[in-house]
């Protein structure tokens, strides 16, 4: 495939000059680079043993191959220590695999961030935040590793605001969006685990999404789980539009869900993942009524709309439950996916 | 307009019809194929709050237009 991204060489004098061409060379997120020099570069490369020239993956309707250099001079931009590379090379080997489609989320109109969720021990040796403001500024792995993903996005695929990149809106996460779940803090099994990973493995999973909507109930399990599924259920998501949701005789094709739960993990000591999976899943539905006056459906309600339900999420297993958030109460989060499942499926990769 | 550019390079005459505020990017996408020529009919957007009848006389009116590039070698 010829690389059609190009390569720049730039000499310049001092630290806020060079900080000042790379805003004049329109590379980045708006907020001020780290310059990439050739020796930060190659000292990221040396972190993960790769070649400048490995090809990482693809996007093959931009003609772009995304390569370990390019990879390694956007972590350096966004503020990256060498060690992280290792995670920032396996989201971007995630979110550039076919399942992901990463040319619908990064186009669309309807504007998805692409959430990197960090397990297995790496998370801890790198120290990526699983707890109090894990969404929220302050910490430098969460806040450099995300910001990469946007980088390598913008820098290197060719996803520019207003040319290849049509969120009529965008939202906070396509800044940075990286988290990491709280594995010793539950008795749940981590996501990577259930996704086949050994707890020994650390893994990346990348989901294409809108930002986290917070939930504020903070009760026994079943009341956090209704205002959960409210939450999830709202019209004017991407699960509930119609491009999502499609005709009723199509069948259910809506997309995956990530939903965080924080707090005291004892208070779901009588529940296991897939019963809240369960639970949830139940309950993550509109009415045909609301559906037909939201115009999702076409036509006027008729009898017995109210009481006809379709299910927004297509199996259980497409909600992706992890333990993470503060210690301080039992908020929880719902995100909702960018599209349906067959736009977008989140993609779990091994960190090496 | 990817699909468009790939049909028209495999000899099957072609043409996109995309509405005005997706200009760049259409012409983003032509370029970067190297297909800058590439025969583009742009409309009044939005369309998509549509309904069928109004849909229907859009596609009318762009209809000579279509015809012209894909057999008028526009």
């Amino acid at each position: 495939m010829q690389d059609v991204g190009e390569t720049t060489t730039v000499v310049w004098n001092d630290a806020l000059e060079a900080i000042e061409r790379c805003y004049e060379l329109g590379w980045g997120d708006g907020l001020p680079l780290v310059p990439p020099t050739q020796g930060r570069v190659a000292q990221f490369l040396e972190a993960a043993g790769k070649a400048s020239s490995e090809v990482v993956g693809e996007i093959p309707e931009r003609r772009r191959e995304i390569t370990a250099g390019k990879v390694a001079a956007n972590a350096v931009m966004a503020g990256c220590l060498p060690e992280y590379m290792p995670v920032v090379l396996a989201a971007t080997e995630a979110m550039l695999a076919p399942l992901f489609n990463l040319v619908g989320p990064s186009s669309s109109m309807g504007g998805s961030a692409v959430l990197v969720i960090v397990n297995g021990p790496v998370a801890q040796k790198i120290g990526v935040n699983s707890r109090n403001n894990l969404f929220g500024p302050g910490n430098r792995a969460n806040a450099t590793i995300g910001r990469a993903i946007r980088l390598i996005l913008m820098n290197a695929c060719a996803a520019i605001p207003g040319l290849f990149d049509r969120s009529v809106i965008g939202h906070p996460g396509k800044y940075t969006y990286c988290i990491a779940e709280a594995e010793s803090e539950t008795h749940w099994n981590p996501l990577h685990v259930e996704r086949g990973f050994k707890p020994g493995q650390s893994t990346v999973t990348v989901f294409a999404s809108e930002s986290p909507r917070q939930v504020r109930s903070v009760g026994h399990p079943e009341a956090i789980l209704h205002a959960i599924a409210d939450t999830a259920s709202s019209l004017g998501t991407n699960m509930s539009t119609s491009g999502s949701v499609g005709s009723r005789d199509a069948g259910v094709r809506q997309g995956e869900i990530v939903v965080t739960v924080a707090g005291n993990s004892a208070l779901w000591q009588d529940w296991t993942k897939k019963q809240v999976r369960d639970h949830l899943y139940a309950r993550i539905r509109r009415s045909v009524a609301d559906l037909k006056t939201a115009q999702v459906f076409p036509g006027e309600v008729e009898p017995g709309d109210e009481e006809r339900y379709v299910s927004l999420i297509p199996e259980p297993e497409d909600i992706l439950l992890i333990f993470a958030g503060g210690e301080e109460s039992n908020m929880s989060s719902v995100i909702p996916s960018w599209g349906p499942k067959v736009g977008s499926t989140a993609v779990t990769r091994e960190v090496k | 307009m990817h699909d468009g550019i790939h049909v028209e390079n495999a000899g099957i005459p072609s043409v996109t019809i995309c509405t005005d505020r997706f200009i760049p990017t259409a012409k983003g996408m032509a370029k970067m194929w190297g297909s800058e020529d590439y025969p583009t009919i742009f409309t009044q957007h939005p369309i998509e709050n549509m309904n069928r009848e109004q849909l229907r006389q859009r596609a009318e009116e762009l209809a000579p237009q279509v015809v012209g590039v894909l057999v008028g070698g526009q």
